[in-house]
């Protein structure tokens, strides 16, 4: 009797591992696709100019006033951190190493990607996921027009472009907010703190670092875009989209910072 | 003109169960069946919102799901589809709204004046006063008048085919006869083939030369309004008087 339910629990978790799989899979593919058909609208010159600077001003200028906010504070708490922990053991120029090390290759492009997600990927969903329920993408087929040139293309373009001039903002603002904090808590120095920070940087960091916010501005509006398009049930169908979209954008960002330094690091 | 040959789809259950149907040139079709039998679902096959599981719909003798994708555009080309709830976008205003339902090549191919002179022009057609309406977002505008864009939208491209999928659903019993009206005057008068998905049983037999009912994912019954009225089926009776009641008290409620 026993065994029976221990192989019956077992028949179950691998049923289980066999749907997420499926599912995950499913996804992976659609999003391909999409990626996919807007290479190919891109490429065809389907893609209005006109609505990717409008795309680019929702992404990237009306962000800004977050993105500085964000930036600010991670440079502010690495270096608070740093001070904190370097106290008296190494030379206190390594502060500006690690502030600036820390706010270009992680805090600038994870943070600021991680704004984005609640910001732009969360709107994105919840605009496409109300055309859908309202039928006014069935609406654009019906009129022989491509919803992916049309809704699809100038986001994810959009994406592209900002999050690298975000990222590049933002390290810039950390960096600086990093300095201020390390000289009012640690009384370091603006001359110590670039000397240490021109100790170990590298030209790569700051390409490692604007890669990284292309692929996120990549991510993004494509998750968000998929997951919008594939909406299904009204408006709890568009709440239920939304929060799995800012999920599954999440994880994805988190999953491809894991990714990024054995690939562009080593 | 529209002709569907054994057209089966199925979503969590079976919705559509080989339904075979054909539409004549210029006629007036009405599809009337309980809710849930799959009556838009048939609709959205002719231009290929939904593709069905078996079976194909051809539209001018061309084949919607078996042609490929130009065949699909020339297809829709020749379709105007009106939208249960308009589906107007949101984004755009009703000049925006309206110039969509023209075909890009033909889009490309008109100058500015020619692409506003139809636009006007659609919008006359239904009735809307082109200089009052022409800058609002649909959100400005009522229900009935969204119903109208939706139309416009769908006639500026002069279709030889239109789709109507519940176009009086969600309107008072004043709109509901102005909209009834509209689209008899307008299937009359650009010549079109019209299929129309309607639970407005009355308003459906008197404006259509022909109708059919679906029940259980197949044609139940398919003849002239005549026809209809005296066919024996005790559940095509059943569903005539009951619409009928139904009808009655939405008009009591809307009045009241």
């Amino acid at each position: 009797m026993q065994t029976r339910m221990g192989y019956d629990r077992l028949l179950g978790t691998v049923a289980r591992i066999g749907r997420v799989t499926e599912v995950t899979l499913e996804h992976a593919g659609s999003i391909t696709l999409l990626a996919w058909q807007v290479v190919l609208a891109t490429a065809r010159m389907k893609v209005a100019a006109r609505e990717v600077v409008n795309q680019l001003y929702i992404m990237g200028i009306q962000s800004l006033p977050i993105v500085l906010v964000t930036g600010s504070l991670a440079g502010i708490v690495t270096s608070q951190q740093g001070g904190y922990q370097m106290s008296s053991v190494v030379p206190p120029y390594i502060l500006g190493s690690l502030v600036v090390e820390t706010v270009v290759l992680e805090m600038g492009p994870v943070l600021t990607a991680l704004v984005l997600v609640g910001r732009i990927g969360a709107r994105i969903t919840a605009e496409l996921g109300t055309m859908v329920v309202s039928e006014q993408i069935d609406a654009y087929h019906s009129l022989g027009r491509d919803p992916v040139a049309l809704l699809a293309a100038p986001r994810v373009l959009a994406g592209i472009l900002a999050l690298p001039l975000l990222v590049g903002i933002a390290n810039i603002v950390g960096i600086l907010a990093g300095q201020l904090a390390a000289e009012i808590d640690s009384g370091l120095g603006w001359e110590s703190f670039f000397y240490g920070a021109k100790l170990f940087w590298h030209s790569w960091d700051l390409f490692y670092s604007l890669t990284k916010a292309m692929i996120f501005g990549l991510a993004i509006p494509l998750i968000s875009v998929h997951m919008g398009l594939r909406t299904k049930g009204g408006a709890e169908g568009v709440g239920r989209t939304t929060t799995q979209a800012v999920m599954f954008m999440t994880l994805t960002i988190l999953i491809l910072d894991a990714v990024f330094p054995p690939l562009l690091l080593n | 003109m529209i002709h569907y040959q054994h057209v089966w789809k199925s979503f969590d259950q079976p919705v559509l169960a080989g339904v075979d149907l054909e539409v004549a040139t210029g006629e007036m079709f009405a599809l009337f069946g309980p809710s849930g039998t799959g009556k838009s679902v048939l609709l959205k096959t002719t231009i290929g919102l939904i593709t069905p599981d078996r079976g194909d719909v051809s539209v001018a003798g061309i084949s919607v799901h078996r042609a490929g994708r130009e065949a699909l555009e020339e297809v829709r080309k020749k379709v105007g589809y009106v939208f249960q709830n308009a589906a107007l976008f949101d984004s755009q205003n009703v000049f925006g709204n309206v110039t969509m339902g023209l075909p890009e090549d033909e889009l490309r191919r008109l100058s500015n004046r020619e692409v506003a002179r139809r636009v006007w022009e659609s919008l006359e057609l239904v009735n809307l006063e082109p200089h009052a309406v022409l800058s609002k977002i649909p959100a400005e505008l009522s229900g009935g008048m969204r119903k109208r864009v939706g139309i416009a939208r769908a006639i500026v491209g002069r279709p030889e085919v239109l789709l109507w999928d519940e176009p009086t659903t969600g309107l008072d019993p004043v709109n509901t006869a102005a909209v009834e009206r509209l689209i008899k005057r307008l299937s009359d008068d650009l010549e079109v083939t019209s299929l129309l998905v309607t639970h407005d049983v009355e308003g459906g037999l008197l404006m259509c030369d022909r109708v059919a009912m679906l029940d259980g994912g197949v044609v139940r019954f398919c003849g002239t309004p005549d026809e209809f009225h005296a066919c024996p089926d005790p559940l095509v009776q059943a569903f005539i008087h009951r619409e009928a009641a139904e009808a009655a008290l939405s008009s009591i409620a809307a009045v009241s």
